[in-house]
Parts: structure tokens; C-alpha cells; sequence
């Protein structure tokens, strides 16, 4: 039977070349973008740059802060004030080390350009979570934070930017909002990938005050490590018990915070009402939603493009059931084209984003968030073409078989007299 | 062979009604071969696909081979088609991206047959209507006999016990339309039961019954 559907897919696509070529050049399209998007996110979820041991780290991120009256409507939420890290979560003993980061985007003018970089306020013990490369110098460890000594670490680009190819700019200063900061130590590039350690400037948090609104949201995040990934559920046990006691002993107010979560979660849950969103279906639910999305509009086309080719073969159909095909039968014809078409697509989509990256991966630049873009230079392995090829198959299916399965029903009578489809 | 009982057929659009068959009582016998004739429009193509199940009738039964036909199943209807009835059309019907070879196995290839049994009965439905050596052809390289010759040798090669014919020389010329008419003599010589429409008197003259149909009824 298959060696009949391949006879007769050859066969049509050697008829149909301008339609065939068409849907070809549309999958591969969205697959080359799909593929792309994959190679990003496994970049982020695999922990890329000094995230290594993503694996090990939770963040509680994401705050929501109600009246009393379980029934008001209205919330805050947003980041974490300071006092989560000062007072709440500073004596938790699950985790390995407790941590705290503050991003903000750092606006300057450098020799008459603009520059928008990534600056982040952070302690001593975020250096021992994640796994910087040093170029020169070292961190500022906890008790210069402590001690709020003006200090930074500043990125390797950073350093060619002010310094030039200077060979130590350890001891040099960097401004920063009026503040002289002496360079304690430079990394190597982090990549954007890498979303919550990649920045040009790391300082100690406590030099610049943060105006707290005593809804306890502020602009932190507070990163706990575990010592190993097992201790994950404790962490957030332990963080959770901490929540409960606030609740109980405020009056007016009530708290809830998501996880502590990894990054994928945090990703999941996204910027919605984080009690609405943090169990884990509805955002897995979203999330593939989302990849849906990403098909749904080229299906729609190329759903188009098989019902007119479909109608063009009805007399085909029409004889196939004559002589004794099923409905199912037909189905399974159509849906079989249609997967052949979509691997070919596919297989085109795979070598375009081969070549794209090849040529022109480092000038494309692919945006995280709404300042930070990444270079296209990342390597195929076999999770991508999983993904590619699973996109494959769903887009066959998304395009394929309504068409397949309207055509199937009509009737032979119908169709062989020439009736209206 | 095949019973029609007060068949009926109308057909509905938005705007009209068509009483295609009107109350048709029908009774084709095993190995009888019979001639439907009539003016054009008057149901002699609905009735036979009535008859070869690729139509429902408004109302009435169909009894194919003692099986009465009544709100079967897609699949049951499917096998039905399959291994009972056999069908040649006027323009052929064949899969134009087949070949010869390929478009006559189409029915023994949804019979499940191995592959062994196709190629040998291929051969011999090729045989049969003379056109062993065009199994590679495909329809748009052979004339219009050749290809009718193929959807013969499509309509028998599963040994249906009834077959439909639909105004099968209709696009053919005197010759060719003698050689399919001799084919046809010769199925049924060897049991095959027939219903071809046709419009041609004289060929009609050759088959065992002439049925005449007006306006969707039988006369006499």
C-alpha cells in the first residue's frame, strides 16, 4: 500500500512542480524559523555561559501581594524587595548559597555614542553560584559588599571599549550614576543567552538604594543554589514556610510567590498572575500553545494549497473508493503526501538554517528581551532535529488532515459525474 | 444476482428537487447480461450506480448477491465494492499518474492480496484484453480503446461477480467500441453477470435483456 502512496506522491510532485515547490519553500521557511527559536531556547534552558548548573538554581522572582479579602480582584506583583534577602530568606538552611540580582539597563555616552548595556547590582556569593571565567582580577567577595566598597567587575568588551587593548585595567575606575567604581576584576563575554548573569557591569547591590514601597515588591530577584538538584524541593519547602509565616502575622496583606522556580518554569509561568500561572499544565499548556501558533498560520496556507490540489484529484479519489478504499484509506493517502511533503520541506528548512547560520549567523542578531539580541552561532545536535522533524510531523497533521478528511467523504457517484465538491 | 426493490432517487439542491428513479423494481440474474437504454437524463447512470452501491437510494432496497445493502458501514461498503462489483465508465476513470500496470492492481492492492498474486493476476486481466505489452504505459501514451481496454482489465481483475458498464464504447469508435462489446461477450460467456447502459441499439441487441428506462421509470 505505502509503495502505491510513494509511486503516486512521486508521480504528483513531478506533475505539480510550481505547487510542490511552493509548499516546499513555505515549510521550509517556518521550520528555518522554528529551528532557530529551539537552538535559542535549549541555549537558555541548557544553561549556557556561567549558567552551567542551571540545573541547581532556583529563583523567587515574582511576588504577588493582595488585600486580606480573598476575593479582591486587585494585586501587585512584581520583583523582590531587599528585605527578602536582608531579613526573610537570609538564614534558610536548604540551600547551598542565597543570592540576589538586580538588573538595570545602564544608558552612557562614550566619544559621542550611545551606549545601552546591561548593568547588575548583586553580592558576593553570586560569583560562587554561577561559574564566571576570569580574564583579570577577581570578584568582590561578600565582605566588600558588606563594607559597600565602590567596586565592579566589568565584561571583557567593556574593558576594550574604555581601556582599548590595555593589559590590566585592574585598579582602573569606571563611572557609574556619579558613582567612581575601582575595577576589581573583568570576565569573558557572557552570552545573551545566558539571561541572568550576562551584563557588562557587575556591582555590589548596597550602592545604589532602592526606593522599597513597603509592599514588600521591589526589584530584586533572590537566586538560591542547592548543593545538589535533589535539595530543590526543600529550598522550596523552607521558602514556602517562610511565606506562611509572613502571612500569618500580617494584617492587611497577603503574599504568594511562585516556587522558587528553575528557568524553564519561570519562563512557563511568564508575567501573568503568578497564582493563576504557576501550577505547571496551564503554562506547559500556553507554551505549546505558543509553538501551535508559530504553525498554525503557514498550516492555514498550506491547508489551502491541499484543498484546491485535493479538489484537482477528486476523480482520483473518486475511483480509489470505487474499486474499494475506505474513507480511513483515503485519509491515510492524503496524510502520507502530505508528511512527504512536509519532511521534504523539512529536510529544505534544516539546510537553510544550516546555511544561514554558516553565512550569516554572526550578523543576524535574534532579540531575548527588549535589550538584549543574540549572534545566530549556536551548533545542531539531535535534540534540534528532533524538534525540527516533530514540527514536521505536526504541521502534516495540522495542514493535512482536514483536507484528507472532507475529501475522503464525498462520494464516488458525485465526483465521477463531475457534481459540485 | 442483484435485486433493486422500489428504488427511489431524488436529488436535492437549494433551489430544486429531481426525481432521478421513480419506484424501480429491478432483478438481474448470475451470468445475465443486460442492456439499460434511454434518452439522455433519465436516471439509466444513477441506476447503475445505485446498483454498484456508489449511490444511496431515497428510499427502496438494494439485495447484492442476497446481502441487502442498507446503512452499511464505510469499511463493509468498501469490501463490498471491492470483491462483488467491478465498474468501467465512459471516459475511462484511470489514475493518470499510474501506469497501466498499477492502475489494474489498484483493486487487489485494497484486497490485501501479496504481491505475488497481484503481479499473476495482472498479468492475466492484461492478458485478457490484450495488452501485455503497454503494462508500463501510462494513460495519456496509449489511444482510447487501450485505455478502456485498461479499465476493463481494472474491472475484472478482482473476478467481480456483477459488472457495470457505463456507456463504455460511448467514447470510442465503431471498431474499438466492437473489440470492448467482444471482451464484455466474453466475460459473461464465462459467468460474469453485466449491466452496461448504452445508446447504441444495435449493441444492445447483442446482450441477453434490454432494459429502457424513461424519465426515471421502466417501461417495457
Amino acid at each position: 500500500m505505502f509503495r502505491n502512496y510513494l509511486k503516486i506522491f512521486i508521480s504528483v510532485t513531478r506533475q505539480n512542480r510550481l505547487f510542490t515547490l511552493l509548499s516546499v519553500f513555505g515549510i521550509s521557511l517556518t521550520i528555518m524559523f522554528i529551528m532557530i527559536i529551539s537552538m535559542t531556547f535549549e541555549n537558555i534552558l541548557n544553561g549556557s555561559g556561567p549558567e552551567e548548573e542551571a540545573d541547581q538554581i532556583l529563583y523567587a522572582w515574582r511576588l504577588k501581594v493582595t488585600g486580606k479579602d480573598e476575593n479582591q480582584k486587585y494585586y501587585n506583583a512584581g520583583a523582590l524587595d531587599q528585605s527578602f534577602y536582608t531579613d526573610y530568606f537570609n538564614d534558610l538552611k536548604s540551600p547551598e548559597f542565597v543570592s540576589l540580582i538586580r538588573e538595570s539597563i545602564w544608558e552612557f555616552i562614550y566619544k559621542g555614542n550611545r551606549y545601552q548595556e546591561v548593568c547588575i547590582k548583586t553580592d558576593g556569593r553570586f560569583w560562587q553560584i554561577y561559574d564566571f571565567d576570569f580574564v583579570e582580577g577577581r570578584p568582590f567577595i561578600q565582605e566588600e559588599v558588606e563594607n559597600k566598597n565602590n567596586f565592579a567587575v566589568i565584561s571583557e568588551s567593556l574593558k576594550e571599549l574604555f581601556f582599548g587593548d590595555e593589559e590590566s585595567v585592574c585598579g582602573r575606575t569606571v563611572e557609574y550614576n556619579n558613582l567612581q567604581l575601582v575595577i576589581v576584576g573583568v570576565v569573558r563575554d557572557v552570552p545573551a543567552t545566558a539571561l541572568n548573569t550576562q551584563a557588562s557591569l557587575y556591582i555590589p547591590y548596597n550602592l545604589v538604594p532602592v526606593n522599597s514601597y513597603g509592599t514588600y515588591t521591589g526589584g530584586y530577584q533572590i537566586v538560591f543554589k542547592a548543593k545538589t538538584r535533589k535539595d530543590k524541593p526543600a529550598i522550596v519547602a523552607e521558602v514556602q514556610e517562610v511565606i506562611r509565616r509572613m502571612n500569618a502575622a500580617e494584617e492587611e496583606q497577603r503574599l504568594f510567590l511562585p516556587g522558587p522556580n528553575s528557568d524553564l518554569d519561570r519562563l512557563l509561568i511568564g508575567y501573568g498572575d503568578p497564582e493563576v500561572y504557576s501550577g505547571r499544565t496551564k503554562p506547559l499548556f500556553l507554551f505549546f500553545g505558543k509553538i501551535l501558533g508559530i504553525l498554525l498560520l503557514p498550516a492555514i496556507n498550506l491547508m489551502a494549497l491541499n484543498f484546491s490540489r485535493m479538489r484537482e484529484r477528486a476523480e482520483e479519489i473518486g475511483v480509489r473508493k470505487t474499486f474499494g478504499a475506505t474513507s480511513s484509506i483515503i485519509q491515510r493517502q492524503f496524510v502520507f503526501e502530505n508528511i512527504m511533503l512536509t519532511l521534504l520541506g523539512g529536510l529544505a528548512g534544516i539546510l537553510f538554517s544550516y546555511l544561514v547560520v554558516a553565512l550569516f549567523g554572526s550578523e543576524i542578531h535574534l532579540p531575548i528581551d527588549s535589550y538584549r539580541s543574540v549572534e545566530i552561532n549556536y551548533s545542531f545536535n539531535a535534540l534540534i532535529f528532533l524538534v525540527a522533524l516533530v514540527s514536521c510531523l505536526l504541521f502534516a497533521l495540522l495542514s493535512g488532515v482536514l483536507p484528507a478528511a472532507r475529501m475522503s467523504r464525498l462520494k464516488p457517484a458525485e465526483i465521477l459525474k463531475g457534481g459540485e465538491l | 444476482m442483484i435485486s433493486l426493490e422500489g428504488i427511489s432517487k431524488v436529488y436535492r439542491t437549494r433551489e430544486i428537487e429531481t426525481l432521478a428513479l421513480e419506484n424501480v423494481t429491478l432483478n438481474v440474474d448470475k451470468g445475465e447480461f443486460v442492456s439499460v437504454m434511454g434518452p439522455s437524463g433519465c436516471g439509466k447512470s444513477t441506476l447503475l450506480n445505485i446498483m454498484g452501491i456508489l449511490d444511496e437510494p431515497s428510499s427502496g432496497k438494494v439485495i447484492l448477491d442476497g446481502e441487502e445493502v442498507e446503512k452499511y458501514s464505510d469499511k463493509r461498503i468498501a469490501r463490498l465494492r471491492n470483491r462483488k462489483v467491478g465498474f468501467i465508465f465512459q471516459s475511462f476513470h484511470l489514475v493518470k499518474e499510474l501506469d497501466t500496470y498499477d492502475n489494474v492492481e489498484l483493486p487487489l492492492i485494497y484486497r490485501k492480496v501479496s504481491a505475488k498474486e497481484r503481479k499473476e493476476r495482472v498479468g492475466e486481466a492484461l492478458a485478457l484484453v490484450g495488452l501485455s505489452n503497454r503494462m508500463r504505459h501510462y494513460p495519456s501514451q496509449m489511444s482510447g480503446g487501450q485505455c478502456q481496454r485498461t479499465a476493463i482489465a481494472r474491472a475484472i481483475v478482482g473476478n467481480p461477480e456483477l459488472l457495470l458498464a457505463d456507456e463504455p464504447t460511448g467514447n470510442l469508435d465503431s471498431k474499438m467500441g466492437r473489440e470492448i462489446i467482444d471482451i464484455l461477450q466474453k466475460l459473461n460467456d464465462k459467468g460474469t453477470s453485466i449491466v452496461m447502459v448504452t445508446h447504441d441499439e444495435t449493441l444492445a441487441n447483442e446482450t441477453g435483456r434490454i432494459i429502457r428506462i424513461y424519465d426515471g421509470r421502466l417501461i417495457n
